[in-house]
């Protein structure tokens, strides 16, 4: 293949990349009343209707509190556990690393069908969240795992043992040496578990109770029945919204987020 | 607080101990649940009665519609993962060795789509591969077609979608496989004589199985187990076993039964990824 071509080819994959997304962002500016091409006109006014919608109003707020504690509890379970897989495994660092990874490994579906059965027979059921957002957790965890032991990489165990001799107890170790260390590989895995989640839609069909619904089921739903661009709109808000914060993290704090 | 260096006693099981928690409780029982849910015996208002049965298995295999359509979308996954590779292994190429200023740039749009809902990409496919759609539009409005071609509700719109969903996780394994690669090797064919592509085909091709045989697997799988794509490119039309199965389950509440297609179909699939792998293995010693 001469080179002209192989770029050629390359660029047009690049494209077919970014083609739906793409599609979508310019549809969401539409005048008209359905997705035609070219658009009728340039307007915000499906944005105006979006956000007029109380119902995908609800649906983003839904998101954003799922979004949120999963983050929260993913990155603290997450990365006591990549301090355990780092320093202390030992001989079972493999079984660790695999068992961390697994949920990434299943078949989402496969989870969302078991945890569905599981909740309802330990009696937890679906009238609350809870079993979303574990099965959110499950799913966001091996991210959080794989950015903290990446960035335990480097660290020195001597470290830790200088500031024992000095008489730093196990909790200011932690504090003082450690969590600066580690500090932009756990803020990195818990932006990224907090987009995952936010994104996240087979889990959340399966365990979702009747009346709430986070933004991706909100948006399946109308796609199912609508056509108006307004799913355009409410789609280039979401992408928005990832985008700043993937921004945000990796040029204002100049993190390097791991996502494979 | 002690200081003694050498006691480690709990302390590091207590770290791991909540993960350990949560997949041993959230992950591994309900695996288990979900083998015993398929035998039990389809209740009527409830999930599912007391008793176990083989029932739901026999059913499976009664019916040839339940086969067909696992069948489909095993086919499905098929031709996925090859597009997925003949368009992908380029590109991985191109972002291992290149020397363009391009490659940040690829890197990034690779990664991108990622970054996207997979029900927002799939819902802009259906913008693109309606009857009404862009490319319908555009083939019509020049006088290339005359009516507007299928390319939504059939299993030819799905695998475009389900390339572009899962062509990342193609191209990421097999750059990292072609980074691994020592460039000289190829360097040293061709000083020997070989062309580039002889030193392509006999050097950089073969030491880079290892990473098509993961992007294989994993684009395989991920193609079986999808739900979003299939079912809002395929509508009502077409549907693949994973569709059927949440069907099944959100809108009947087959429990017992839907359990039943779920295993079957990921038992098929592990099937086919232990024969491939057993396949690839062959060709790399021969």
């Amino acid at each position: 293949m001469s080179k002209p071509f192989f770029t050629a080819y390359c660029l047009v994959i690049y494209a077919f990349l970014l083609a739906p997304i793409l599609v979508v962002v310019v549809a969401s500016f539409n005048a008209g009343a359905f997705l035609t091409f070219p658009p009728q006109g340039f307007s915000f006014r499906w944005y105006v209707v979006f956000f007029n919608n109380e119902v995908f109003m609800r649906a983003i707020r839904t998101s954003l509190w799922i979004a949120a504690i999963t983050m929260v509890i993913s990155g603290v379970i997450g990365t006591m556990a990549a301090m355990f897989y780092v320093q202390y495994s030992g001989r079972l660092k493999e079984t660790v690393r695999i068992a961390m990874l697994a949920p990434l490994l299943l078949p989402e579906v496969l989870t969302a069908i078991a945890l569905l059965f599981f909740v309802y027979s330990v009696g937890i059921g679906t009238q609350t969240m809870v079993g979303m957002i574990v099965g959110h957790v499950l799913i966001t965890l091996p991210f959080v795992f794989i950015n903290v032991s990446a960035s335990m990489e480097s660290y020195d165990p001597s470290w830790s043992m200088a500031a024992q001799s000095l008489g730093a107890g196990r909790f200011t170790r932690f504090r003082r040496i450690m969590l600066p260390l580690i500090k932009p590989g756990v803020i990195g895995g818990c932006l990224f578990a907090f987009i995952i989640s936010f994104d996240i839609f087979t889990i959340s069909f399966m365990l979702k109770n009747v009346g709430t619904s986070t933004l991706p089921i909100q948006l399946f739903d109308y796609l199912r029945t609508n056509f108006t661009p307004e799913a355009a709109a409410v789609s280039t808000c979401s992408i928005v919204l990832t985008l700043a914060v993937v921004v945000i993290s990796e040029k204002v704090l100049g993190l390097r987020i791991h996502r494979f | 607080m002690n200081a003694v260096p050498a006691k480690k006693g709990f302390g590091p099981l207590l770290l791991i101990a909540p993960a350990a928690i949560l997949l041993g409780v959230f992950l591994v029982l309900p695996y288990l649940n979900i083998v015993v849910m398929s035998f039990r015996i389809p209740g009527q208002g409830t999930p599912y009665a007391p008793g176990f049965t083989f029932a739901n298995y026999g059913k499976f295999f009664a019916d040839g519609f339940y086969i067909g359509q696992v069948v489909n979308t095993l086919w499905i996954g098929f031709v996925t993962t090859f597009a997925c590779l003949v368009l992908g292994y380029p590109v991985a190429w191109q972002l291992a060795r290149g020397t363009s200023a391009f490659r940040a740039l690829g890197y990034g749009l690779v990664l991108s789509p990622l970054l996207v809902g997979i029900v927002i990409r799939s819902y802009g496919w259906t913008i693109l591969l309606g009857n009404n759609g862009i490319i319908n539009r555009t083939l019509t409005s020049w006088g290339i077609v005359d009516g507007p071609l299928p390319l939504m509700y059939n299993a030819l719109g799905i695998v475009i979608a389900l390339v572009h969903v899962f062509l990342p996780f193609m191209i990421l394994p097999i750059m990292s496989a072609i980074q691994g690669i020592d460039p000289s090797l190829e360097a040293a064919a061709r000083s020997l004589g070989a062309s580039r592509i002889t030193a392509f085909r006999r050097i950089t091709l073969p030491l880079s199985l290892p990473g098509i045989q993961a992007g294989c697997i994993l684009v395989f799988v991920l193609s079986l187990s999808a739900y979003v794509t299939p079912s809002l490119i395929g509508g009502m039309r077409v549907k693949t076993m994973a569709v059927t199965v949440v069907d099944a389950l959100i809108d009947t509440f087959q429990w017992p039964f839907g359990s039943a297609l779920a295993l079957m179909l990921s038992v098929t699939g592990a099937i086919v990824v232990v024969l491939f792998g057993r396949l690839t293995r062959m060709k790399w010693k021969a």
